[in-house]
């Protein structure tokens, strides 16, 4: 349940918008360098870099395709 | 003790204090989702830490009990309420007017720690404000637990986020920018600062510093462009790919606490009276009698509490943390009471200092004047011991107060134990600060002030600071005051 009602600004929310979607992209930069780290590890035999555990799904809410 | 409303905001519920009992009032909608947070690894961990104030669940016979008192009755018909908690109670309440720039930073960490951790269970925090904190000494501890609700793991805004800027960030750079006291900010704005407010103090160069361009500037351009009325802007716009988000959201934290951290208010060397220490005028063997005089004070009546008035950098009140008391001490000014927290801190004495006047104590706030009361309705009565220690003759001579007013003051904030140091006329203090108007306090002596004395209190003894035009008192609280 969402019972947000505190005031989420204007510019600010624009402003924390635009930033997140630049770290969203730094994020697909990690992944990759990940994904390449791990193919050399799999050919050195190493054991692969784990993606940090994301927060545990909420069934009761739908996820929406990625907006951005 | 009538029931007070500090928090009703939040659709979720609402927070009274009745009998000296904080209860939360817990809307049934939002029963499941608060009784999920608690069982939270992250919730527990700081519960046990003490930074999230601790919780119980009331049985159904002792909610029965409350729907029966006549002052709840109006909190039950106002909300369905699903079930009723009480927490621990924090020895005395203090609101972000009355604290340091080094406190209010210090409660901006708590709340970046703990929407952090929550982040990981899957919840966060629905708001982000001082007033969701109280300090118990010099620790901050997050009261508010209604503040947490479950968040959609694909969310990657953090909706409180201007809030938090609002509320830690902008009164930080204001402080220190401007020299802008807390007081200033939070007794005339509950929510802090808007960028667009500061955006008006900036000169040209200013809108352009790196902090400023971030926390204000950008901020304030964007709401310019932006159309008021576009509602999508507020819709939560969500991400497929649930690790993104928490990446986000994480970077998100770890930024702002960047920013917390840049923002530390400037230890200042010379404010009025936070070199106090160095330069007051007695001698070692004055200020050791003096310090013996308080040591025995406390050591005779063994007061729980006490209110050091006026504590400067507060080295009585650490005597009285060490002899075993829940001390606030009270300072005018902001700087020497950053410099008791930070002493506090590293000693960890049960110290909460705080930054008020007595003479205009902080007051009254919020809605019908009743979310915050003011500093004298929290302190009436709430203590066992008061130390009023060169502090007379600031009240006397800058303030104008009479005698007989402050000492009736004091007897209704202690119900035990006053500790106060007279001031002759003629003590160089005294005379720095009358400037000339020596004439309007002829005839003060301390034949004259324990004459006032005795209207309140019995005097257990007195003592003359040798070299000094100075005298100790140590007063009992006559019965029936």
């Amino acid at each position: 349940m969402i019972l947000a009602y505190v005031d989420p600004g204007l510019g600010a929310l624009v402003w924390q918008t635009v930033i997140s979607a630049f770290v969203g992209l730094l994020f697909y930069l990690k992944k990759t360098r990940r994904w390449i780290v791990n193919f050399f590890r799999k050919i050195f035999g190493s054991r692969p870099i784990e993606p940090k555990t994301p927060p545990p799904v909420v069934e009761s809410v739908e996820i929406k395709p990625d907006a951005r | 003790m009538p029931s007070s409303a500090p928090s009703f905001r939040d659709p979720a519920g609402c927070c009274h204090v009745f009998n000296h009992r904080v209860l939360r009032f817990v809307a049934a909608a939002a029963l499941a989702e608060f009784e999920d947070f608690l069982q939270t690894a992250s919730a527990n961990k700081f519960i046990a830490e003490r930074k999230l104030v601790a919780t119980r669940r009331l049985a159904e016979n002792e909610t029965a009990e409350l729907r029966a008192v006549s002052e709840l009755k109006p909190v039950f018909a106002a909300l369905d309420v699903g079930a009723v908690f009480e927490h621990g109670r924090i020895s005395f309440a203090s609101h972000p007017h009355e604290w340091s720039p080094e406190m209010l930073r210090e409660a901006g960490r708590l709340t970046l720690d703990l929407a952090r951790a929550a982040l990981a269970d899957g919840f966060g925090l629905k708001d982000a404000t001082p007033h969701n904190i109280l300090f118990r000494g010099h620790e901050p501890v997050f009261v508010d637990l209604l503040s947490f609700e479950r968040r959609h793991p694909g969310d990657a805004i953090w909706k409180p986020y201007a809030q938090f800027v609002r509320t830690f960030l902008l009164p930080l750079l204001a402080n220190r920018r401007w020299g802008l006291s807390l007081a200033e900010i939070f007794t005339t704005r509950r929510d802090g600062l808007q960028p667009e407010e500061i955006y008006r103090w900036c000169g040209p160069l200013e809108k352009f510093r790196p902090r400023t361009l971030s926390l204000v500037s950008i901020p304030t351009w964007l709401s310019r462009k932006a159309d008021p009325d576009e509602q999508k802007i507020y819709q939560s716009q969500l991400l497929a790919d649930p690790e993104k988000a928490q990446f986000i959201l994480e970077s998100l934290f770890n930024r702002l606490e960047r920013q917390l951290r840049a923002l530390a208010p400037a230890v200042r060397k010379n404010s009025t009276w936070s070199g106090y220490m160095t330069t007051h005028s007695y001698d070692d063997p004055a200020f050791a009698a003096k310090e013996k005089f308080v040591a025995e004070a406390l050591a005779e009546f063994k007061p729980a509490r006490v209110l050091d008035a006026g504590a400067n950098t507060g080295h009585f009140s650490a005597l009285a943390a060490q002899a075993g008391a829940a001390v606030v001490a009270a300072d005018l000014d902001a700087a020497c009471v950053g410099q008791i927290w930070r002493r506090a801190r590293e000693k960890n004495l049960d110290i909460l200092p705080l930054a008020v006047d007595l003479a205009r104590p902080s007051p009254a706030l919020g809605w019908r004047n009743r979310e915050q009361p003011s500093f004298l309705e929290r302190a009436t009565g709430a203590f066992d011991g008061v130390l009023m220690l060169a502090l007379i003759h600031h009240l006397l001579v800058t303030e104008r107060i009479a005698l007989e007013e402050i000492l009736r003051l004091a007897a209704e904030l202690t119900n035990q134990l006053l500790v106060i140091e007279f001031v002759e006329p003629n003590d160089a203090m005294f005379r720095r600060l009358t400037r000339g108007r020596d004439h309007l306090h002829v005839g003060l002596n301390a034949a004259v002030f324990e004459r006032a004395c005795t209207a309140h209190f019995e005097i257990v003894r007195s003592r003359a600071l040798p070299g000094t035009q100075r005298r100790m008192y140590c007063l009992k609280r006559k019965a029936g005051q």
